[in-house]
């Protein structure tokens, strides 16, 4: 499988400035995605996950942030470098973004069709009756009903789902390399949850397109990526193909959040983690995840451990001194004792 | 079941009217809850599900008449709650509570957890004034909250631990029964996880009957022992939880299970999407309220309305196929099997209806083709089909620009040449696969409008400039009369009527002063314009003095 390596972050930091302290929500994070795959790059609220994807577009200029260090290649090109007016050219022609609230990320006061032509207008140098019906086309591909009506109507007029297909439509409108689609379906019903991550499944296999798939729901990433990277307080704590991931977990993190989702098919004990996400100006010492950590070694306050390879995989890394120490060791199973150990304590 | 319900629903209702216009005339009514009917047991949690919209918070606040209903019964410990004052109900809502969705807004900002908590254990008079302390860190450690912050504001807490203190406000008056309106969905999913554990452990420790209403089937599968599903205000299916998962009879219920993306990528399967949304309750489809989206629908679904009917007892569904299935032993195998049978037909229908008609339209839109217009102009056939709106805005923009011509013609040609040459433009803009020919006409036509327009310009300017003189020598005239002697300059006379330079030096309708040209003394003399070209005397303009003025 030698895909072209589309974008590829290294050593990526963001940092906020507040009034009482700098805040590094990005702590140097380094992925790479490659054309046609989905990388999905799951955490909890907090953990950064959405603020590097904004990096990568470098709208988080506008949300008070600051790209501290490391690099944003797409194909090559550093994105950190490039002048605004270049920056531009990038966002919608070569990668493009969805957004989670589709009810505010729409121009109310436009028709849809105008605002998916706007982009044809202004990338691709249509005229608008080709925009329009290059819109009507989009809507067509994104399973719109009756696009040539819809062309015409308002966002209120449309259901949440709707509206995530025509920004969908807008997104894919200059056909870009990449999609990043930050927690595309979390503001939705399940039933249109199903339609829309099925979407983006059929377009990603037509198009040949790469998805940066952001988003807190495990069941999400097990139904639509290939590769996963799991961040926790601003780094990410373990990557692995989606299958390896959730087979066995060689993170503490990744194995507290799978054995505290409720399953379907079989009733088990929950086994949450203890604990709450660190604030990100105040992160503990070493690991940030150690105060939470069942498997915590006496290192873990002092030192934080690097992302480093573990057996499992190709491209499996895991950045835990646990796993380090015990790189076969089935961190589900042990959860599960653990907690029954300590119960009748 | 085990001895009486703790909570018996009957044909709950709730209508929202809908008004319009100033006298708040009822145009028609938002069937929110449409007829409801569960019982709940002591100790156990009955789940509610469903997608947004199909009634099921409105059915947890009417329950708690929170919201009044507009019509049913509820019985609860023995009371029916339709029929208590408010003043009674008060005293039965000590049994029951509700634990909000969001953890943000459902605290008082600005009040203390201990008020929050202590609130309503006061308002009851359960408590002593110097007992409440005490209870109340009892309930914060009940939940899991460190009882030494007490004395904090709600903002100091992340989001599960708010929902904790919810969940502590709810135990606080010792109630039966709670009503959990999304309770967890709000948190992380390693904070749900404690919340859930925390409510089924409250639910042991305490013998709580929980409502729990929630849109997350794998949750409600793990905290409930019954489930009814909702669709547009109706239970549609209703049974024990693990049987639903087992055996789901509603078809709606099949989609809603099979569209949770399960956190397994080895269980990746074609999902059974349902297609299209809700529809409005404002004026819900007619029969089976899901026949608009159910993939196995049939002819009978928009006609007759399904009752609920029972099957093995305890599974209650409302759908057609589950017809005469009451009394069989094997019915789900004999229900999935119409279900299956009807879904391939239908797909089978479907896939037929859509292969003649050239559509798939997906494949096409899918390769970009060469936008037509940047095709060679010269292809002076390919006229854009144009519907009836372009023809509209088609004769508008011809009128506009005719109407552009029209004052050029009249002597406005600035703004008639501006009006024309703007809407060609904005309209040509929008019409780029018209034909070249059409362009080049509309553009002869233009210029022609111009030439002809700068012309005649011309020539009102020369009228004007001729009334204009005529004026200004009456005018000096009269000051003659009047004074005797010559205006200095034609500044002096003080008119405004014409047009002036900011020196104040009056213009002609080439912006060039007016002249008061004497001739020789004892001759009139005159007011003279130097007319469009200032250097050919012979297109110069005068208006003579009258000589009897002067003489007087």
């Amino acid at each position: 499988m030698t895909r072209e390596l589309l974008l590829s972050v290294r050593d990526l930091k963001v940092q906020f400035r507040t009034d009482r302290a700098l805040v590094r929500a990005v702590d140097g994070v380094s992925y790479d995605v490659r054309a046609g795959e989905t990388l999905a790059v799951v955490g909890e609220s907090g953990s950064g996950k959405s603020v590097t994807a904004m990096s990568i577009l470098r709208l988080i200029e506008s949300q008070g942030g600051s790209i501290a260090g490391g690099s944003i290649l797409f194909r090559g090109k550093d994105l950190l470098a490039l002048s605004e007016a270049e920056m531009r050219h990038v966002r919608g022609n070569d990668i493009a973004m969805i957004f989670q609230e589709p009810m505010t990320s729409l121009n109310p006061v436009y028709t849809i069709g105008n605002q998916i032509s706007e982009t044809l207008r202004l990338h691709r140098g249509m005229s608008d009756f080709e925009a329009r019906q290059e819109a009507i086309r989009l809507l067509e591909l994104v399973n719109m009903p009756d696009p040539e009506q819809r062309v015409d109507g308002y966002p209120h007029q449309l259901s949440g789902g709707m509206r995530q297909r025509v920004m969908i439509a807008m997104a894919l409108s200059c056909q870009p390399k990449l999609l990043i689609a930050d927690e595309p379906t979390t503001a939705l019903d399940v039933t249109v949850q199903a339609q829309i991550l099925e979407l983006m499944q059929e377009l990603q296999e037509r198009l040949g397109m790469a998805i940066l798939l952001i988003t807190h729901d495990l069941g999400v990433v097990a139904t639509n990526a290939d590769e996963v990277a799991v961040m926790y307080a601003g780094r990410i704590v373990e990557r692995a193909s989606v299958v390896e991931l959730f087979e066995a977990p060689k993170h503490p993190y990744t194995a507290g959040l799978l054995a505290s989702l409720p399953q379907l098919d079989k009733r088990t004990e929950l086994i949450p983690i203890a604990g709450n996400v660190p604030d990100a100006s105040r992160l503990p010492s070493g690991c940030p995840f150690h105060p939470r950590c069942a498997f915590r070694l006496e290192l873990c306050s002092e030192v934080d451990p690097p992302l480093e390879p573990v057996p499992g995989g190709a491209a499996r890394t895991s950045a835990c001194h646990y796993v380090k120490r015990h790189p076969d060791a089935a961190l589900l199973p042990l959860l599960a004792e653990k907690r029954a150990g300590k119960e009748p304590a | 079941m085990k001895g009486e319900p703790l909570l018996a629903v009957q044909g709950l209702s709730k209508h929202f009217p809908v008004t319009r216009g100033v006298l708040g005339r009822q145009a028609g009514s938002v069937r929110a809850v449409d007829g409801i009917s569960f019982e709940l047991w002591p100790g156990e949690a009955l789940g509610l599900v469903g997608e947004s919209g199909c009634g099921k918070t409105t059915a947890g606040r009417s329950l708690l008449r929170l919201i009044e209903p507009s019509a049913g019964s509820i019985r609860f410990a023995g009371r029916d709650l339709m029929e208590l004052s408010q003043r009674e109900l008060r005293a039965v809502r000590r049994e029951m509570q509700i634990i909000f969705q969001d953890p943000f807004s459902s605290l008082n900002p600005r009040m203390r957890v201990r008020d929050i908590v202590g609130e309503a254990l006061v308002a009851h008079g359960l408590v002593k004034r110097r007992d409440l302390d005490a209870r109340v860190a009892e309930l914060l450690e009940k939940v899991g909250v460190t009882s030494s912050f007490a004395s904090r504001y709600p903002h100091e807490f992340s989001g599960g631990q708010r929902q904790r203190i919810g969940i502590a406000r709810a135990i606080a008056l010792n109630p039966k029964f709670i009503v959990c309106d999304e309770a967890v969905s709000a948190l992380d999913v390693s904070i749900r996880a404690q919340v859930i554990n925390l409510l089924m452990g409250l639910r042991d420790e305490l013998g709580l009957a929980y409502l729990f209403i929630s849109h997350d089937l794998s949750v409600v599968k793990h905290i409930c022992n019954r489930v009814a599903v909702m669709y547009l205000g109706q239970i549609v299916e209703l049974t024990d939880s693990d049987e639903l998962f087992e055996k789901p009879a509603h078809p709606y219920t099949r989609a809603l299970l099979s569209a949770i993306p399960l956190p397994d990528p080895k269980l990746r399967q074609k999902r059974k999407v349902l297609s299209g949304d809700v529809p409005t309750p404002l004026n819900p489809p007619s029969g089976c309220r899901f026949h608009t989206r159910c993939p196995a629908v049939f002819e009978r679904c928009p006609k007759d309305e399904p009752g609920l009917v029972k099957l093995g007892g305890q599974h209650q569904v409302s759908c057609h196929h589950a017809d005469g299935l009451e009394n069989a032993a094997d019915w789900f195998a004999e229900l999935d099997r119409r279900i299956r049978e009807r879904e391939q037909l239908n797909e089978r229908e479907r896939t037929r209806l859509e292969v003649p008609g050239s559509s798939a339209p997906v494949v096409a839109a899918s390769v970009p083709e060469p936008p037509e217009a940047l095709a060679p102009a010269s292809t002076a056939g390919a006229v854009a089909p144009l519907g009836d709106a372009p023809l509209v805005s088609a004769a508008l923009a011809n009128a506009l620009v005719f109407a552009g011509i029209g004052l050029v013609l009249t002597g406005f040609w600035f703004s008639g040449l501006c009006l024309s040459a703007g809407v060609y433009w904005l309209w040509v803009r929008g019409q780029r696969a018209r034909p070249l020919a059409m362009d080049l006409a509309l553009a002869a036509a233009l210029s022609v409008a111009l030439v002809l327009g700068h012309a005649l310009g011309d020539h009102a300017k020369l009228a004007r400039a001729r009334v204009e003189l005529a004026e200004l020598a009456g005018h000096v005239d009269a000051f003659r009369e009047n004074t005797g002697s010559d205006p200095e300059s034609l500044t002096a006379l003080g008119w405004r009527l014409f047009e002036a330079k900011p020196d104040g030096t009056l213009t002609d309708p080439w912006g060039r002063a007016y002249a008061l040209r004497r001739s020789a003394p004892g001759k009139p003399g005159s007011v003279t314009s130097q007319g469009p070209d200032p250097n050919s005397p012979a297109d110069d303009l005068s208006a003579p003095l009258s000589a009897g003025a002067l003489e007087r």
